[in-house]
């Protein structure tokens, strides 16, 4: 309100400065052109500010005829062709002959394309800092649906990692690597639409559901709405967010309505997806035959898996007495049943237009997809209006307005348990007469009468038939995102270049995003009792709405010197949200069909939980750029941030940076060079930033209840207050090179820059526990440092030969990270404790060194005999007999579970026993498990660094990093007239991923499904081959610790996307009243070149830990076909 | 040019506007109070008087109570799903190391910082709110202090010497990495305080208020707590003193209760020959059943013996109390054991021929000791711990020769709400029959055939009080003239002690207590009670205890390794290894 009320004192204030009057009430006359009077010719009267005040229209004579209102405001006169007339008020008849504006003489004007965004509105080539920007022209007709399908491999420093292909699910961005190992602090880059921050309260948010919500963002924008997006990466470029860009910033442009006529543009997109499939699963025969070699092993007995013990994996029929024996004779593919052609489809129709006063856009598009996992959909309706209204030439208001609404079914899990489940169980019930399936779902009967075999009991019998929980499940999840924004700039100075500009611009914007869920677990997935919560269903719903408003001045000062250019501004924004949330779950509703599925519904409530949280923020900013002669270019900003999240002592935070320009090649003395090398620049800029933490009231010291005792209510203090928090910092250099060749035909810009964190927070951090607390949620401790470089090549109109034209797109970098100085206890604490479990990773965090470094054993293959073949063997012999019947045998090419010394000699112990190798072997008996005799023919061969005869945490090594030598991608575009094929790829070179779902997939140590390597597996002795042999129960072996058999090359080189785009000539469509029509296909992440074995190398490489292949969804591949229609 | 600086005027007028507000950064939490807003009003202190009880009573907490007071000892073993539980596990066998998630602290801490807490604050609330009053102050302060005293002693008898503190911890500046104060210097700061502050505490609580009574902290409480800290000091006079002083108040009480409720003159005079006037709970006498007094004293709870116990609800759903979790999962419950059951070597001595009894006497012919059916279901092999597991049990005595279990009923899983007793008057009486054995010197006088006496007549009335028949014969109790010397009686208190506490979380610290006083009587062999009673567990490799034992340190527990990474100046118990695994190769 307080800002409309002083725009009324200031346009009161205006009007009231020209009341004094001349006595012209009208004017009339006549107007014409070369070709005689003009029809239709506007007349206006228009006040000092531009603004219309009387007009009218000239008639079939040209002549006319207008009322005036204040002699003092100017007439104008304009006709379509023609140039127009400004002419004060000083006479009632005015008689005027138009001169066509084509006939005007040559001028020319200078465009200088400037930088959009929070910032100031810098020239391009003035920018100091480091950032890149992509039209989304270049994405026209591309079949992405986020941002950051189109950013992969586009930007250098960026690495983007699919986390899964999973409806609605997002990336995980790094650009130039994580800034803090903390994983409470956010690490992705900052998202900004139209200087716009979508504040979400991360109170109580896990970094996952950060992460999915800080995607919603991204998604929520459709990418037919996006005119550009810009990415920032140095702190001189993000230092007007201050602490918000601590991680980069990706900014993002709205297009906007222009002035011209109507134009409506419409849009289809049909995809389809599929899901690449992965390993090959064992077929039910050869899983019966496998779980029985599993049972057999360990204890060497036909009867631990025969009919009486385990029916299901023994082709029961009638006469065994398993009354579900009709089940377990298929040769089901789980994979195959809830996996899908997914298909997508994208409608999207836009109408922009304007006039001199007033332009618009208007968009709206609805999105539906079926999922490449049955029963999975998503709907998505958004819409996007942004309008500018010239209320006079010096007060612009502009109003956007974006509603999102999505509506997810997703069915979680569905995949994993199809991987799991047996294969020799069917998916229906069989019919008991004919044996046919029925429509009825079958699963494992987890309680009642019969159950089946015990062995089950934790594995197969709790994985609830996939293909039935897609159907009968209930899993909703809708969003609404509203975004309104208001902004009124004035100039308040003057309009041009000509005069010092002083600009005032106020915006309000509101976040609104309400979630809400609705589950629903009918009984029928499980053979439960009515007592033990069935027919739950759980409906939660969270609401926030967040308010931000900003003022911002901006001077750019005139000069007469024209080699001096200044631009300066202040902004203060203020940014105040609250969040409310609630659930409520109940069970054993009255449904048997999942016609009632609302908690609410007459059953019993289980769970009622509420919360709420607010939250605030104050920022200044000011800004100035300042450039001599076009070529000497510095920029000056100081962000200044208020939190709530400190005390008071530390409640702001100072984030300067400085950035400095040179180009060279606008020197005088370069100017020869100027037709090959159009552009050398160099750039260096430092800039702090900081970081805060994701909890409020740290700083305070809180009583909350406790439980109470006998009837007394109780309470207790719930925390060590943090009196000395500070904020985290983040301080980097950067230095960049810009060049451009052949008449900017080839750009190139190098970069490279090192940050350092300060005072990183660590979460959870450790005191004494005397203090009758165990941890304090964050402390000020350590240094970290990323350190990095990269190359990005672009080029425009490269290659033209006629009609043809070709243009490329190529970037590379690198980044590494090194923790400088950590408190040693943190230190430690990082590093785990070796617990000598199968699959269990092993972490190391070191000073001075990066993260990500994979440890394991050395894996030699699989013993091919026994150690009691061996045993027997020897017998009797002397030493130097053994000696040399082990030499014989080893000649041979065989091997066995026996120690062996350094030299290759088989160590014997006394009475010349051949001595057995054994695992993490203890005599007192303190080992990891004492129950395991140690190894035998079939189990695997790791190599005894140390040679002492046993498998232990010393024989561990070093196996590679997961950290990339190389990210980056390039692309093609080649155009022939009205054909475009333009092409993406991805690469990522020297990084090792630990393939944990191939080493999930080959342990034989449980009842779940395994993939077909494990045919290859031994079997009997003699057996050579790279897999051990089957053996039930996760302490009866040590067949899949963490190895070099497991650890995988991830590099790769990725296909983005190819498309072919044909635009139909102009020409042959005005016929039919079109203005464009064009047709594309594209295939989108068609194929990835890489040795790694799993279904994806894409692995996310979290912080601290090495990049671990834990069998995500892989990203779909695609295949889209679009139409675009312009009316 | 003139109009355009008035727009700047206004323009900057409009943004200064909002920049007023400059507490604008100033929010505070919705689900919780800070506190500048708290301690203005007893209801404050109250509340966190409370907590301080429902710290006590926190899982984590009861089950170290249990964990240190049995599971290093001959009681029990391992039961249904120890298997699970990798860390009771070790400990079970001897194998315990500073990674032993079991060996943390925490809650006592917590329990100790709440207290702190209370002492810091509540003296600033008697001086705003003029309904708390200093006496209101002063039985508050002993309340918390004797709730202090009881976390601390915990600890010392766990870790022998913890770190020390009566500051509240409040803010991340403190110095929280404090040093270990030795054990004997921790002992008697916590008897000063307690002598400080006994006789500001509550005496009885109002009637209206019957859990109070034991579930909170009364005079009573804090003379017992006095009584076991001078016996564990080695003054036995004042241990003797303040035994007495708590039986004296128990038998106040008791004769009071009697005013009001007219027992029969038969029942009186049988009660006689049972209890010598000491108001203890007893069976009902009529030589059928029995089973009801067990029931009175850990079910019901708030028994007339209790001193000081954690209460549990009898109806724990929707009354925001806790259930007696710890019970359940480590003693068991109606689905199954807990994950520690009674051991071979207890289940053997209750099933065992009567003169081969070591736990129990071997005198009395037939299995008349009420405490061989309820300790321990000698005649099963996975039997829940039914002293706490029950919620009721019933001995069928109607053949005088041939009492036998007739039936329990035991709490469903998670829903235990037995009482947790920390001291009940037998504990008091074993206690001062211990101290007054103590006493005894190698003179043959009638002073020492006294006090032999007197211990003697305390545990006999312990004892008679669980013989389940009628009519008591001279063959079915204790004899005089077994224990004449000062051996024989110590032994015979620590067997009471043992058969009678059982389960309680007593034996281990009794086993420290006896190894403490051989160790200040110069004892060549300290721990040799340790090592006779480890020699009987299970799971223990017995050459290697019989070494490991030798060493005092080895019978306290070693600090975990997460407090020694964080707190440079905690020593670690030279008897226990780190846990931690020697060095890997680095990286490259």
């Amino acid at each position: 309100m307080k800002i409309l009320k002083s725009v009324l004192m200031t346009l009161a204030l205006l009007l009231s400065t020209s009341l004094s009057a001349q006595n012209i009430t009208s004017v009339h006359g006549t107007l014409s052109d070369d070709m005689g009077e003009l029809m239709g010719a506007t007349v206006c009267e228009i006040d000092a500010t531009g603004r219309i005040i009387e007009s009218a229209i000239t008639d079939m004579n040209g002549n006319f005829t207008m009322k005036v209102r204040n002699p003092k405001d100017k007439i104008r006169f304009s006709y379509v062709g023609l140039k127009t007339v400004t002419l004060p008020i000083n006479k009632t008849t005015y008689v005027l002959k138009l001169q066509s504006a084509t006939k005007l003489k040559e001028v020319t004007v200078t465009s200088k394309r400037r930088a959009q965004g929070n910032s100031l509105p810098i020239p391009q080539r003035e920018l100091s800092y480091s950032t890149q920007t992509i039209s989304m022209k270049e994405f026209e007709g591309l079949g992405i649906t986020s941002v950051d399908e189109a950013l992969q491999g586009r930007i250098a420093g960026l690495d983007i990692v699919g986390n899964s292909g999973d409806l609605g699910k997002g990336s995980t961005m790094r650009l130039r690597g994580a800034s803090s190992i903390s994983s409470l602090t956010d690490s992705n880059p900052l998202i900004v639409v139209d200087g716009n921050i979508r504040e979400v309260n991360m109170d109580g948010f896990d970094m996952a559901g950060a992460n999915d919500e800080k995607f919603a963002e991204l998604l929520n924008i459709n990418p037919e709405d996006i005119a550009d997006i810009r990415v920032l990466k140095d702190a001189a470029a993000t230092a007007v967010y201050g602490s918000q860009g601590g991680n980069g910033v990706i900014e993002l442009t709205t297009k906007r309505g222009a002035r011209g006529k109507p134009k409506v543009t419409y849009s289809l997109k049909l995809t389809g997806t599929y899901q690449p499939k992965g390993y090959d699963l064992l077929t039910g025969d050869d899983y019966t035959m496998m779980l029985k070699e599993a049972y057999f092993n360990p204890r060497q007995d036909d009867n631990a898996s025969n009919m009486a013990t385990i029916p299901e994996i023994n082709y029961p029929t009638a006469t065994d007495g398993f009354a579900d024996w009709r089940q377990y004779r298929d040769n089901t593919d789980w994979r195959d049943a809830v996996t899908q052609w997914g298909l997508r489809q994208n409608h999207y129709a836009t109408i922009t237009g304007g006039g001199e006063k007033a332009s618009f856009r208007i968009g709206a598009g609805y999105d539906h997809e079926t999922g490449t996992m049955i029963e999975n959909k998503m709907d998505r309706f958004s819409t996007r209006v942004n309008l500018d209204y010239n209320v006079s030439q010096r007060i612009r208001v502009q109003t956007n307005f974006a509603l999102t609404y999505s509506k997810y079914d997703d069915i979680d899990d569905l995949l994993s348990v199809a991987l799991k489940k047996m294969p020799n169980m069917s998916i229906y019930q069989k019919d008991p007469v004919t044996g046919e399936d029925t429509d009825m779902y079958y699963n494992m009967p987890q309680s009642g009468e019969y159950i089946g075999s015990e062995v089950f009991k934790n594995d197969q019998r709790t994985y609830v038939n996939p293909v039935a929980s897609a159907h009968l499940k209930k899993s909703q999840r809708r969003v609404y995102d509203m975004n309104p924004e208001l902004i009124i700039n004035y100039d308040l100075l003057g309009l041009d270049d000509e005069h010092t500009r002083l600009t005032w611009r106020g915006s309000v914007y509101m976040n609104i995003s309400n979630h809400y869920t609705d589950k629903f677990d009918p009984q029928e997935l499980y053979s439960k009792r009515w007592e033990d919560q069935v027919n739950k269903a759980t409906a939660s719903s969270s609401k926030s709405v967040s308010f931000n408003t900003k003022q911002t001045l901006t001077l750019i000062p005139a000069f007469a010197n024209k080699d001096h250019a200044v631009m300066m501004m202040g902004r203060f924004e203020l940014t105040s949200g609250s969040s409310s949330s609630q659930s409520t779950d109940g069970y054993g509703l009255p449904t048997t069909n999942g016609v009632i599925d609302s908690p609410s519904a007459g059953g019993l409530i289980g769970n009622m939980s509420s919360g709420y949280s607010q939250w605030r923020s104050m920022y200044y900013t000011f800004s100035s750029h300042y450039a001599y002669k076009g070529r000497y270019i510095a920029d000056f900003t100081l962000r200044v941030d208020g939190t709530t999240k400190f005390g008071p002592g530390n409640r702001w935070g100072y984030f300067p940076s400085v950035s400095l320009k040179w180009i060279i090649s606008d020197e005088p003395w370069m100017q020869k060079l100027k037709p090959t090398l159009s552009m050398l620049a160099i750039r260096p800029s430092w800039g702090r930033v900081g970081n805060q933490p994701n909890q409020n009231y740290l700083f305070t010291s809180k009583y909350g209840s406790a439980d109470k005792y006998i009837d007394m209510s109780a309470m207790k203090p719930l925390n060590i207050r943090l009196t000395d928090l500070k904020w985290q910092l983040v301080s980097s250099y950067n230095f960049g090179i810009d060049l451009g060749f052949m008449d900017n035909r080839l750009n190139l810009t190098i970069e490279g820059y090192q940050s350092t964190t300060s005072d990183m927070l660590m979460g959870g951090f450790r005191i004494p526990s005397n203090a009758g607390f165990t941890t304090v949620p964050y402390h000020n401790n350590g240094k970290m440092r990323n350190t990095g470089w990269e190359f990005h090549i672009n080029t425009n109109r490269m290659i033209k030969a006629g009609k043809f034209t070709m243009d490329m797109n190529a970037n590379f970098g690198n980044n590494r990270n090194e923790i400088l100085e950590m408190d040693p206890y943190i230190l430690e604490n990082k590093n785990s404790v070796y617990g000598y479990n199968n699959g269990e990773t092993l972490r190391r965090v070191q000073l001075h060194n990066p993260f990500g470094a994979i440890y394991g054993f050395k894996y030699k293959g699989v013993y091919q005999y026994n150690y009691n073949t061996v045993k027997n063997a020897v017998e009797g012999m002397t030493k130097d007999e053994i000696y040399a019947w082990w030499k014989e045998f080893t000649a041979a090419g065989k091997t066995a579970p026996v120690a062996v010394n350094a030299d290759g000699n088989i160590v014997l112990e006394g009475n010349n026993v051949p001595k057995r190798m054994m695992y993490d072997y203890r005599s007192d008996n303190t080992g990891h498990d004492g129950s395991f005799p140690g190894f035998n023919g079939g189990d695997a061969i790791y190599e005894d660094l140390n040679h002492d005869g046993q498998i232990n945490a010393l024989d561990i090594t070093y196996l590679g990093s997961s950290l990339p030598k190389l990210t980056g991608g390039f692309g093609f575009s080649f155009n022939y007239g009205a054909w475009r094929l333009s092409t993406q790829f991805t690469y990522r070179v020297g990084n090792k991923i630990i393939n944990k779902a191939r080493l999930n997939a080959e342990a034989m140590t449980s009842n779940d499904n395994q993939s077909q390597a494990v045919n290859y597996r031994w079997r009997q002795e003699g057996d050579i081959t790279p897999i051990p042999r089957a053996m039930f129960g996760g302490n009866s072996n040590y067949n899949t610790l963490i190895s070099d058999r497991f650890v995988e090359d991830g590099s790769y080189l990725r296909m983005s996307y190819a498309q072919l785009n044909y635009a139909i000539n102009k020409k042959h469509l005005t016929w039919i009243g079109l203005n464009r029509l064009s047709f594309y296909a594209s295939v989108n992440n068609p194929f990835v070149i890489t040795k790694y074995s799993g279904v994806d190398p894409d692995i996310a490489f979290g912080g601290e830990d090495p990049a671990i292949d834990n069998a995500q969804t892989p990203r779909s591949r695609s295949y889209t076909l679009g139409i675009t229609v312009d009316f | 040019m003139k109009k355009n600086y008035y727009k700047i005027i206004c323009a900057i007028c409009v943004i200064c506007g909002f920049t007023s507000c400059s507490d604008f950064l100033d929010i505070k939490p919705q689900s919780e109070i800070i506190l500048e807003d708290f301690w203005n009003e007893k209801a404050d202190v109250d509340n966190v008087v409370a907590g301080c009880y429902s710290a006590l009573q926190n899982d984590g907490v009861r089950k170290r109570m249990m964990i240190w007071g049995e599971a290093r000892t001959e009681n029990v073993m391992g039961g249904q799903g120890i298997s699970n539980d990798v860390n009771l596990q070790n400990i079970l066998k001897e194998n315990i190391t500073a990674m032993n998630s079991y060996t943390t602290w925490d809650g006592f801490y917590d329990v100790i910082n709440r207290c702190n807490t209370v002492l810091k604050y509540a003296p600033g609330v008697a001086e705003k709110d003029p309904a708390y009053t200093q006496g209101d102050l002063n039985a508050t302060i002993a309340e918390v202090t004797a709730l202090r005293s009881l976390a601390y002693f915990y600890l010392i008898r766990t870790f022998r010497d913890v770190p020390f503190s009566r500051e509240a911890y409040t803010d991340d500046d403190q110095e929280m990495a404090i040093a270990a104060t030795p054990f004997y210097e921790v002992l008697n700061n916590l008897i000063d305080d307690l002598e400080a502050v006994k006789d500001d505490a509550v005496k009885r609580y109002p009637e209206t208020q019957p859990r109070y009574q034991a579930g909170r902290i009364t005079q009573d409480a804090i003379h017992a707590m006095l009584c076991e800290m001078y016996l564990w000091k080695g003054d036995y006079d004042n241990c003797i003193k303040y035994a007495d002083l708590v039986i004296k108040s128990k038998k106040e009480i008791e004769e009071e209760n009697e005013k009001q409720s007219k027992t029969s003159a038969e029942t009186k005079a049988a009660l006689e020959v049972r209890l010598n006037g000491y108001p203890l709970v007893y069976d009902n006498l009529t030589g059928i059943t029995y089973g009801r007094a067990y029931r009175t004293i850990f079910v019901e709870g708030a028994s007339k013996e209790s001193i000081f116990e954690l209460n549990y609800d009898e109806d724990p759903a929707g009354s925001g109390m806790l259930a007696n979790s710890a019970v359940s999962s480590l003693y068991g419950h109606s689905n199954g054991t807990g994950l520690l059951v009674g051991s071979k070597h207890v289940k053997e001595d209750i099933e065992a021929d009567f003169s081969k009894r070591e736990i129990f006497e071997p005198e009395p012919k037939h299995k008349l000791d009420i405490r061989l059916y309820l300790n321990c279901d000698g005649t099963k092999d996975n039997s829940p711990i039914m002293k706490l597991a029950a919620r009721s049990i019933e001995i069928d005595a109607s053949k005088a020769t041939e009492p036998k279990l007739d039936g329990y009923s035991l709490y469903a899983q998670n829903n235990n709400s037995s009482q947790w007793i920390i001291y009940r008057l037998p504990d008091i009486m074993l206690m001062k029959a211990e101290a007054l054995c103590e006493k005894v010197d190698t003179a043959d006088n009638e002073i020492n055939k006294s006090m032999l006496q007197q211990a003697f007549q305390l545990v006999n009335v312990v004892n008679k009080r669980s013989i389940c028949k009628k009519e008591l014969t001279a063959s079915d109790t204790l004899k005089l003239e077994n224990f004449q010397s000062k051996t024989t009686m110590t032994n015979l208190v620590k067997r009471e002690r043992q058969r009678e506490f059982m389960f309680e979380g007593k034996r281990w610290f009794d086993l420290v207590r006896y190894a403490l006083r051989a160790e200040k009587q110069n004892d060549p062999n300290p721990t040799a009670e340790v090592i006779t009673a480890v020699n009987e567990r299970e799971d223990v490799n017995k050459e290697f205890s019989q070494q490991f034992f030798k060493k005092m340190d080895a019978i306290f527990w070693p600090y975990n390794i997460e407090e020694l990474k964080v707190n440079p100046k905690l020593v670690a118990n030279p008897a226990f290894g780190s846990g931690e695994n020697s060095s890997y190769e680095k990286a490259n």
